[in-house]
């Protein structure tokens, strides 16, 4: 069995520094880290292939070549291949695009199922995983919380999708796109402690568009359906406020505050 | 006169008749309703829109979204809609996208507000976890397509419209492959974004969360939490305000022990008034807020308590 664990490195949001003064955003000084979701996913293949040390791995990821230590400290995790699709005329696709660029580089590969995330820290959008079953025209479905090992070692895996009214169980055969949540609690384990320096560049490929086949004035900016054209700074409404101690005259004027505005019946 | 579909989502009613709003934000009154309904309450909706295309084949799995993509794709061939609006729930989170790249439109996430930048829309939405606005564009020539959050945007006319339902049967539809095996209603608690007094914790009541409660009982309100409270497994993610959890516009918002950060600000819409309670008087949320009370929030919590029931 071939699984094929798409990974987002994206910057911990949390981290970000914001500069007030030049209205940029400091994203140099902002760690990168294995997009929570996605890690999950991979956490799952790793820990299904413990057990069934046949199942082959290829992790997929779309970045700049900054991401390659990283990315070779995910293969060091008994991954047997990854591939970063990475070059100039890929950068500021947006997700239509992106998904686009990695529907033509899965059409070239063997899987059986593609485990992801369902959504990213940083864009949020969740569109890549739904965009790319449609564009590969195989069944899609997010906010797994719980994947079955035995049915899906059988290729017709049951999974546990969490919302916000339900938790249903579906059966969704392969080939599909399996989108886990965070909540499914898939640990991706640590390196081993011998493994931490292996060489693994004879697992890692560089895919470029050229490879793909893609025309680059149809990836990047140029190619993509939708563009930013500004950035605001959010702004809030500043109020006329009142600042008093936690201390009897300060409850007092919360307690009138509640009161007078009728929330106190 | 423009063409607007919005996805109508069943359990979601309410806020998918919100997005008209939206739509009105983007056309004005020049344009032309309709809502696309598979299980939905049509009833519920009556007089919202101009127009409900209703697909009730009971054979139709109302879950696979690649079914769904089909079914809209061939509508949208026949009318030709200007805009596409969808609800961003975990469902129309997956539809949209599917459905864009059907059609090869492009997409924008999460919209908070509209604007407009030359002829075209301008579709605004947080970016870098709500530190950032981006207003972004369809560079295309295709339909416009977003998804709202629900109660981002609040949808306030009367039921005025002479609704005409059409009921639509798809010339195709494609094999499903997905089967739903079971599911299981979570207990239906009322929900945060309905409530008119929310009294929320942050990390600096984290340890004394549950105290929350006897506030918000007092003031016929609910309880309600950041994300730092909910990833540390004190409080259910249904109740979480904020960026990555539910927006909100209740007219009193108690904030005990949260700091502010833009991805929680960014859940509050139209709170009409803010008690913010932090040992940081210089913590973002206290800009919001119409009173601060700088000290510890168990204590603050205790001491309201206390002042509210000698009155009674």
């Amino acid at each position: 069995m071939k699984i094929v664990c798409l990974l987002k490195f994206t910057p911990d949001v949390d981290s970000f520094e914001y500069d007030y003064t030049n209205h940029v955003l400091n994203r140099e000084n902002s760690k990168m880290i294995i997009n929570p979701d996605d890690a999950c996913a991979l956490g799952f293949a790793l820990n299904l292939k413990k057990k069934h040390p046949d199942i082959e791995i290829e992790v997929v990821t779309m970045a700049p070549l900054s991401v390659k230590s990283m990315m070779e400290d995910v293969i060091r995790r008994r991954v047997n291949r990854g591939t970063i699709l990475s070059d100039s005329a890929f950068g500021g696709s947006d997700t239509l695009t992106t998904s686009r660029i990695i529907a033509a580089y899965l059409k070239q590969t063997e899987y059986d199922v593609i485990l992801t995330g369902t959504q990213t820290l940083d864009g949020d959008t969740a569109h890549v995983p739904s965009q790319l079953a449609e564009f590969l025209g195989i069944g899609q479905l997010s906010a797994i919380t719980k994947i079955d090992e035995e049915s899906f070692i059988n290729g017709m895996p049951e999974v546990e999708v969490d919302t916000e009214n339900y938790v249903d169980v579906y059966r969704i055969p392969f080939p599909a796109v399996l989108s886990v949540r965070k909540e499914s609690k898939y640990r991706l384990p640590f390196v081993r402690y011998a493994d931490l320096e292996m060489d693994v560049s004879d697992r890692l490929q560089i895919v470029d568009h050229k490879m793909l086949g893609i025309d680059p004035l149809s990836a990047g900016l140029k190619g993509s359906a939708t563009k930013v054209v500004k950035t605001y700074m959010q702004t809030y409404e500043q109020k006329d406020k009142i600042i008093v101690h936690n201390d009897k005259d300060g409850i007092e004027t919360v307690y009138r505050f509640l009161k007078d505005n009728g929330y106190l019946k | 006169m423009k063409k607007c579909l919005i996805f109508l989502e069943k359990n979601y009613e309410k806020f998918c008749v919100d997005l008209l709003k939206t739509m009105e934000e983007i056309f004005g009154k020049n344009c032309t309703s309709y809502a696309l309904s598979f299980d939905s309450d049509t009833e519920a909706v009556n007089g919202r829109f101009d127009k409900i295309i209703k697909v009730s084949d009971e054979n139709i799995p109302v879950y696979d979204v690649s079914v769904l993509t089909g079914i809209l794709s061939e509508i949208h061939r026949k009318y030709q809609f200007d805009c596409i609006l969808v609800l961003a729930t975990y469902f129309g989170r997956m539809l949209a996208p599917a459905f864009a790249a059907n059609v090869g439109t492009g997409l924008v996430a999460d919209v908070t507000k509209i604007g407009h930048y030359k002829d075209k829309i301008e579709m605004i939405r947080p970016a870098f976890s709500g530190k950032l606005l981006a207003g972004i564009i369809n560079t295309t020539e295709e339909t416009v397509m977003m998804s709202v959050r629900p109660g981002v945007f609040l949808y306030e006319e009367d039921r005025n419209k002479d609704t005409e339902i059409e009921n639509y049967i798809p010339e195709a539809i494609r094999p499903s492959k997905i089967e739903r095996i079971s599911r299981k209603e979570k207990p239906r608690s009322k929900d945060i974004r309905e409530s008119e007094v929310l009294v929320s914790g942050g990390g600096g009541i984290l340890e004394d969360f549950d105290i929350i409660d006897g506030l918000a009982d007092r003031l016929g309100g609910m309880k309600a939490a950041s994300r730092r409270v909910v990833d540390s497994g004190k409080a259910d993610r249904s109740i979480q305000v904020g960026q990555s959890g539910k927006i909100v516009h209740p007219k009193l918002y108690v904030a005990l022990g949260i700091c502010g950060m833009l991805q929680h600000v960014a859940g509050l819409n139209r709170v009409k008034h803010m008690i913010a309670v932090n040992t940081n008087k210089e913590a973002p949320i206290c800009s919001l807020a119409d009173i601060v009370v700088e000290g510890d929030a168990s204590t603050f919590v205790k001491n309201i308590i206390e002042r509210i029931d000698r009155e009674k």
